[in-house]
């Protein structure tokens, strides 16, 4: 329930994050630009979590099943600057079914991003979400096919299989592009920023996100700002 | 009884957790470590609302309709290393007291091969539905009646002759018969969805093959905890997916089903005769896009001694089968249907009075059933339908009825 009212919480974020910041960031000409990055470490291992007992069944399902990583997570401003909301023709991304699993288990895109989602494995997948920025149901299709939904509202979308309850993914719809996901070592970076105030999160799927005010000079470069989950 | 079965199944569940953990350690390490959690709980929640039923058409039991009923299920897990787990589902119905519907242990003894074993009170082999009966894999409200549908015939009574089976005609959820029990009682289905049966199981699973057998208690009709005669039922399972999507399966059972307690109350001369039974079944599952078709056939026999004439003719024979579509309409929404049917061999019974020409007629009413209905997932894990359903039943009381009813069901 905690981590429903938190993913509902952070839906309504990324919405008002479409609406263009007031102040400073606004007026800021982008002749200077900064960037932020910084490390987030995960003070503790988060697990993929097992799968409801399956007690229909005639034997053990796929051991390897599920086994996405749980160690990333989507950083970015809470407020942009008001040059992030351009429109920019929407790219196409790759969200993979491999073993029985989502892969990546958290995509951050744009608005106007098509997510074509891949089915990698032998049997049939069933992709489907009931979020509210995005209520979609692909149906089942085969090995090898991709079917492709295209996403114009910011917040979050749990994405799943029909037939194999234990695959989820997120995907985070961001009306701006400043967002960066971590890479294997918890690294990221936000590139392009005006000089300004920023409000800074981090948000993990089941961690509990953080926030910190960060400012970028006048001069630009480069500011660090590491966080820490548990 | 059940707790004399937890025993076992904890016994074993010790001595061969042990075998999985060690033979565990030669498994090629997946690329991310499983979470070492040993417990997972699973809960459901159902509440089926219907106007009457009031040829029994839905009952499982003299009480029991899947289309009134108020159900709470808790599955657990408990892994016991990478190869071992204990399974067990305890459910409430109605407000009753608690009942532990499955515990079993569930081995892969070899590391990197597809084979495993099951002892315990144990999913059901036979067929597909049986597996799938729970929520939100039903996508309507009623069980098809092959799986379901109350014949007259029991397991601890039996006729003496065709006219006693002829007289309880179309009363399955409640019959008596003047040998054995003398209670009133409900009869057996063709298959008992509802219930589990206890003994050990094997599967192996292939790319495009899967095989299971098993070794039971209690029979297709009449699955049991304890055994209430000295035969058992082995059964087997043939599944083969030729094409992604397209899943065929025959199933086949044999077990004797008549209770020691009726065989006591049988001539003497009777006794010898089989009281086994048989049970074939075929089933098709096909899906592509937001299609979902299923269909299943099934044969049974019951063989019935021989005591009084007009003799029972044995084995009975009833054989029945259903069509369901599922389309998903839009995300969350779906309608679905559902055509069941089964029939019944024939016998011939005493002449009806004032009359010298001996009555042919089928041993059971056959019935038949149409249900159509729809439903939307308020949430991923809630989940309302609503069908309506007409029954039709051939050649006694109760002919007909039309039932609405409404289910709402979550699980997380």
């Amino acid at each position: 329930m905690r981590r429903v009212l938190l993913a509902l919480a952070l839906s309504e974020l990324i919405a008002t994050a479409a609406a263009p910041p007031a102040g400073r960031p606004a007026e800021a000409v982008a002749a200077t630009t900064g960037a932020i990055r910084g490390r987030v470490e995960f003070l503790r291992e988060v697990r993929p979590a097992d799968p409801r007992p399956s007690i229909t069944d005639l034997g053990m399902g796929d051991p390897h099943a599920g086994m996405a990583d749980q160690q990333v997570a989507v950083v970015y401003l809470e407020m942009a600057p008001r040059g992030a909301f351009e429109e920019r023709p929407g790219p196409t991304v790759v969200l993979d079914q491999r073993d029985e699993t989502f892969v990546p288990h958290v995509l951050a895109i744009t608005t106007g991003t098509t997510v074509q989602f891949r089915n990698s494995d032998k049997t049939y997948h069933n992709v489907f979400s009931l979020s509210r920025p995005k209520r979609f149901d692909l149906g089942r299709y085969p090995t090898g096919h991709s079917k492709s939904v295209r996403f114009d509202r910011p917040g979050i979308v749990r994405v799943f299989c029909e037939i194999h309850s234990h695959m989820s993914a997120f995907i985070l719809v961001f009306a701006h592009r400043h967002f960066a996901v971590t890479n294997a070592h918890g690294d990221y970076r936000i590139d392009g920023l005006p000089p300004g105030n920023y409000t800074v999160v981090v948000w993990h799927p089941v961690l509990a996100a953080k926030s910190r005010a960060l400012r970028v000079p006048d001069e630009g470069g480069d500011q660090e700002l590491d966080f820490d989950l548990s | 009884m059940a707790v004399g079965l937890i025993r076992v199944t904890a016994a074993l569940a010790v001595g061969l957790s042990s075998l999985g953990m060690t033979a565990g350690a030669e498994d090629t390490a997946p690329a991310l470590s499983r979470a070492p959690r040993r417990l997972r709980v699973g809960i459901e929640g159902l509440v089926s609302v219907a106007t009457d039923d009031s040829g029994y058409f839905n009952y499982s039991s003299y009480e029991k309709s899947a289309m009134e009923l108020v159900r709470l299920r808790m599955d657990a897990a408990l892994r016991m290393g990478p190869r071992a787990a204990l399974l067990a589902e305890g459910r409430m119905d109605n407000g009753e007291g608690p009942s532990l519907s499955a515990a079993y242990l569930r081995v892969r003894p070899f590391a990197g091969h597809a084979l495993d074993i099951q002892a315990g009170r144990i999913p059901p082999v036979f067929g597909a539905f049986g597996r799938r009966a729970y929520g939100a894999d039903n996508p309507l409200i009623g069980q098809p009646f092959i799986y379901q549908y109350l014949t007259s015939l029991r397991s601890d009574a039996l006729p003496a002759s065709a006219d006693d089976l002829v007289a309880m005609k179309g009363s399955g959820w409640a019959s008596s018969y003047p040998v054995g029990s003398d209670a009133w009682d409900h009869g057996l289905p063709l298959v008992a969805a509802d219930r589990w049966d206890t003994g050990l199981q094997v599967r192996w699973q292939g790319e495009r093959v899967t095989v299971a057998a098993a070794l039971t208690q209690g029979t297709q009709s009449n699955p049991r905890v304890s055994d209430d005669n000295s035969g058992k039922q082995l059964l087997g399972r043939l599944e083969v997916r030729p094409v992604l999507g397209l899943v065929l399966g025959a199933s086949a059972a044999q077990g004797d089903y008549i209770a020691d307690s009726a065989v006591e109350d049988l001539p003497l001369v009777s006794r010898a005769a089989s009281r086994a039974q048989q049970v074939f079944g075929m089933d098709v599952e096909f899906a592509r896009g937001h299609w979902l078709l299923r269909t299943e056939g099934i044969l049974s026999r019951w063989f019935v001694p021989p005591v009084e004439q007009p003799f029972v003719p044995s084995p009975l024979q009833a054989w029945g089968g259903f069509v369901e579509v599922r389309r998903k309409i839009r995300p969350g929404l779906y309608a679905a249907a559902r055509f069941d049917h089964v029939g019944f061999s024939s016998l011939t019974a005493s002449p009806a009075e004032g009359s010298e020409t001996p009555v042919v007629t089928t041993w059971e009413a056959p019935v038949t059933r149409v249900e159509v209905g729809a439903g939307f997932n308020l949430r991923r894990n809630v989940l309302l339908k609503a069908i309506l359903q007409q029954n039709w039943r051939e050649g006694s009381g109760f002919g007909s009825d039309t039932i609405v009813s409404a289910q709402t069901l979550f699980w997380f």
